[in-house]
């Protein structure tokens, strides 16, 4: 468990999504906008969201049994780990620039009341 | 009639099972109610001192890798804070219908930074605990395995 425990410790929060929970809006926007084009799209943008956060999880499943392996080992260098965490921190960073590009793209299909409405108790 | 006794005895046996069944189960949902995460946590991190006293056979080293242990612990309690505060953060943000790009990509970075420093000092600690821990030591503590450090970690990943 020691393992496990450096390998959380070093996955640091980045372990946990920080805007992934727009994804989990669906039901919101199908209450909050009528059935239509703009609707169907709103709808997209959060299929996109939840695609690229199932992506990004994966990752950090991937990295988490890499590090785990890493640390199991007495002999593991800084180099080994540092090298995973470089590959991974570019992953984390390529999926927060995409979450952001997609969470204006909700912004623009959305008026100020619907986002209101949407995300006041998300 | 001895099989019919038998069998009565048997049905009283089973009665006695089912009773103490049912007051065990009891007893164990009272129980979970009653651990609380904190109590979880803690004890997750006794039992992996307990391990390391087991597996170090020195004094001085056992004393330094505790120490170790117990900073780790410290790590574990203010990750919990940071992502706690994060995701407040970010939620926040995202709220605001208003919030600019600049404004999420300055916290994005910001971040970045945080998890640079606490990338650094958690390979300080891992060389500090492989400085103190021999090789068969490091093995031997790498096998042990808890519900309660196993519960704490899922604990963390689901804030």
């Amino acid at each position: 468990m020691l393992i496990a425990l450096l390998t959380i410790l070093f996955l640091g929060g980045s372990s946990t999504g920080m805007l992934d929970y727009i994804a989990e809006t669906r039901d919101n926007v199908k209450e909050v906008m009528v059935k239509d084009d703009r609707r169907k799209e709103t709808l997209g943008t959060l299929k996109a969201i939840k695609k690229i956060t199932k992506a990004r999880n994966k990752q950090v499943k991937r990295a988490s049994k890499e590090f785990r392996k890493a640390f199991a080992g007495a002999d593991s260098s800084d180099k080994v780990l540092d090298d995973i965490w470089t590959g991974y921190l570019a992953a984390i960073n390529q999926y927060d620039h995409e979450l952001l590009e997609l969470r204006f793209q909700l912004k623009e299909q959305l008026t100020r009341e619907e986002w209101k409405a949407i995300f006041s108790d998300a | 009639m001895p099989e019919t006794r038998i069998r009565i005895t048997n049905l009283g046996n089973v009665c006695c099972l089912l009773v103490a069944a049912i007051a065990f189960s009891f007893a164990g949902c009272a129980g979970k109610e009653a651990v609380s995460p904190v109590d979880v946590e803690y004890q997750a991190f006794e039992d992996l001192r307990g391990e390391i006293r087991e597996a170090i056979d020195d004094s001085a080293r056992e004393t330094e890798a505790i120490a170790l242990v117990d900073a780790l612990s410290d790590e574990l309690d203010a990750l919990r804070k940071t992502i706690s505060e994060r995701k407040r953060r970010f939620r926040q943000l995202n709220a605001n219908y208003d919030t600019s790009r600049a404004d999420f990509e300055a916290l994005v970075e910001q971040v970045s930074q945080e998890e640079k420093s606490n990338h650094q000092q958690i390979v300080e600690q891992h060389r500090a605990l492989l400085a103190i821990i021999t090789p068969d030591e490091w093995a031997e503590i790498s096998k042990f395995h808890t519900k309660a450090m196993k519960a704490t970690i899922k604990s963390v990943q689901a804030i």
